[in-house]
């Protein structure tokens, strides 16, 4: 086993809240200007008919819209030379690269046009793996996404891999 | 920017669905005005999806398809073949290469397990550049409407 890439203080935090919780209303123009984006013109995101035939309240958001929708407005000020906005949060690890690894979801409730979301962003995990090419350090960013009545609509962990 | 599959299938047909069908694939055609527009619409800012410089000097071939964009193409990609009465209940994916703009992206698709009696159907899911290069492999799970 190498030298521990985590500091003992990272892991104390494991759970921690890093972020929100933030609360956002599912606004239809930008909900429908992700999907066009995306180009996925289904109907249940465009017609209100469409929609409450396949069984929804009303107007249903793409799945992984919620996501952004939650994204607070930032001043340019904020930015990065890389165009990211600075974190308030930052975890600290003894790593010089930390990249995308991929996203885990879980859709537990659909996210409707005017449903109010509640997100908090969790630090999940932190653990140091051996790769082919040395130690990695994988980090779990769980966040949680809650409607007006109460419940959990979604669940998305993004893993980032750092080495 | 646009999307093709190759036949407009009827909604999957629980009764005859089994492990190892494969889904007809879903072509994606990515160009720059697409990203231009998907970093408006999810308010991601990164330069490397729309500064051809920068993104070179970060090691990339051009500016990249958003992660978050393939990932969306993904549940497009389930949700078109199981139709509006299903409800896709998960999706995971690996982000392992880049896309870039003018590449072609192909979804392909087996279906890995069937419950007659949920509707619950698992999928093995995989995006590739239409030369064969794996960018994503997926997971997806969806419940189909029970008769």
């Amino acid at each position: 086993m190498s030298e521990s890439l985590i500091p003992a203080e990272t892991l104390e935090r494991v759970g921690e809240v890093l972020s929100g919780p933030v609360t956002t209303v599912i606004d239809r123009r930008e909900a429908q200007r992700y999907a066009y984006a995306v180009g996925d013109e289904n109907p249940i995101y465009f017609d209100e008919v469409a929609a409450q035939a396949a069984g929804y309240r009303t107007l249903v958001a793409p799945p992984t819209y919620v996501a952004h929708a939650v994204v607070q407005p930032r001043t340019a000020a904020d930015l990065r030379t890389d165009g990211l906005y600075r974190e308030g949060t930052r975890i600290r690890l003894r790593v010089d690269r930390v990249m995308f690894g991929g996203e885990e979801w879980d859709f537990l409730e659909p996210v409707c046009v005017g449903d109010e979301i509640t997100a908090t962003v969790r630090l999940a995990a932190v653990d140091q793996k051996e790769g082919r090419k040395g130690p990695f350090v994988r980090q779990v960013r769980e966040t949680t996404f809650v409607n007006q009545f109460g419940d959990e609509v979604a669940r998305s962990r993004m893993i980032g891999i750092a080495r | 920017m646009s999307t093709d599959t190759d036949t407009a299938a009827a909604a999957p047909d629980l009764e005859t669905l089994e492990a190892g069908q494969q889904l007809p694939p879903m072509h994606k055609f990515p160009d720059e005005a697409q990203l231009f527009l998907y970093s408006a619409a999810s308010h991601n800012p990164h330069r490397i999806h729309y500064d051809r410089e920068y993104a070179r000097f970060e090691g990339h071939d051009d500016i990249i398809v958003h992660g978050p964009l393939q990932g969306a193409w993904l549940t497009q990609f389930v949700t078109d073949w199981a139709g509006p009465a299903a409800r896709l209940l998960g999706v995971t994916w690996q982000n392992r290469a880049s896309g870039l703009p003018g590449e072609e992206l192909v979804f392909s698709g087996t279906v890995t397990s069937v419950d007659a009696e949920t509707g619950v159907v698992e999928l093995e899911i995989a995006e590739h550049t239409s030369d064969g290069r794996l960018l994503m492999p997926a997971t997806a799970r969806v419940r189909l409407p029970t008769t």
